[in-house]
């Protein structure tokens, strides 16, 4: 059993952030200010980063790999 | 699916690419933050993957594969880039071969062309840029655990790193970003 007045280290506080930690561990943020503060930064950044767009290549980009990859064909001939 | 594809069958081949192309595309975007150069790497990885799937070990998760190559393919370019950048400025203090690897992966990555409009609609966010000013290593690190929400250990297997290492440029990569962001507000 961690002692409540144990300050979280870095994976707990990333725990926390995502939700993640033990009800145990998580109340000492309610007693200790220092971790409070690291924690919420700690979330906000893991906030932005979770929430980044994810971006697509322009149209065709399958058409140009496919046009260079070598499929074997259902006759069991290679083509390019 | 990719036992599938294994075979060589175009439309596995296809659907492979339709769902990877997105994550792997901005991985290698925010990496390199140029599209169309981000697009070539793409390419480059897809090919590479897809013509070598036989060679593909099941035991290995096949996201981790394509990332593992995609990396590579960004590492690599941002490494030639930035012995370019040295060669046309100079070599700075750097003294040992490390040194000068460290030295010169941070100046290419400097040495940043200017983003056009899409580009800097797409990466001119505040965490975006923030990302940007990160050492490559980390950037890859902390896009993969965030963005792909892969676990410590897969990252490490993904990019050959040990795990305390992957460990270290997580926490120093997050600790970064936080300073940049928060030198923003000031
Ligand atoms: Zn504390």
């Amino acid at each position: 059993m961690t002692d409540i007045s144990m300050h979280l280290n870095t994976d707990e506080i990333e725990l926390w952030a995502q939700g993640l930690l033990p009800a145990a561990r998580a109340m000492h943020l309610a007693d200790c200010s220092l971790c409070r503060v690291e924690a919420e930064r700690e979330r906000k950044v893991i906030l932005q980063l979770v929430q980044l767009p994810k971006f697509a290549p322009s149209a065709g980009f399958a058409d140009r790999v496919m046009a260079q990859v070598k499929v074997h064909a259902p006759s069991g001939d290679w083509t390019a | 699916m990719v036992a599938w594809a294994k075979q060589g069958h175009d439309a596995a081949f296809r659907e492979l690419v339709r769902r990877y192309e997105r994550p792997v595309f901005s991985l290698l975007y925010r990496m390199v933050r140029d599209r169309a150069l981000a697009e070539d790497l793409a390419q480059e990885t897809f090919i590479k993957v897809l013509n070598g799937i036989k060679s593909y070990r099941p035991e290995f998760k096949f996201s981790s594969w394509i990332f593992k190559i995609a990396n590579n393919a960004a590492i690599d370019h941002l490494r030639r880039k930035s012995i370019d950048t040295l060669s046309l400025d100079g070599a700075p203090s750097a003294e040992t071969p490390d040194q000068v690897r460290a030295t010169s992966l941070q100046l290419g990555d400097r040495a940043e062309s200017p983003l056009d409009e899409v580009e800097s609609r797409e990466l001119g966010t505040a965490i975006e840029r923030a990302i940007a000013r990160l050492r490559p290593e980390y950037r890859s690190c902390i896009l993969l655990r965030h963005v792909e929400g892969y676990s410590y250990e897969e990252i490490a297997e993904t990019l050959d790193l040990p795990l305390g290492t992957v460990k270290t440029y997580i926490h120093r990569a997050r600790n970064e970003l936080r300073g940049y962001l928060d030198d923003r507000r000031e």
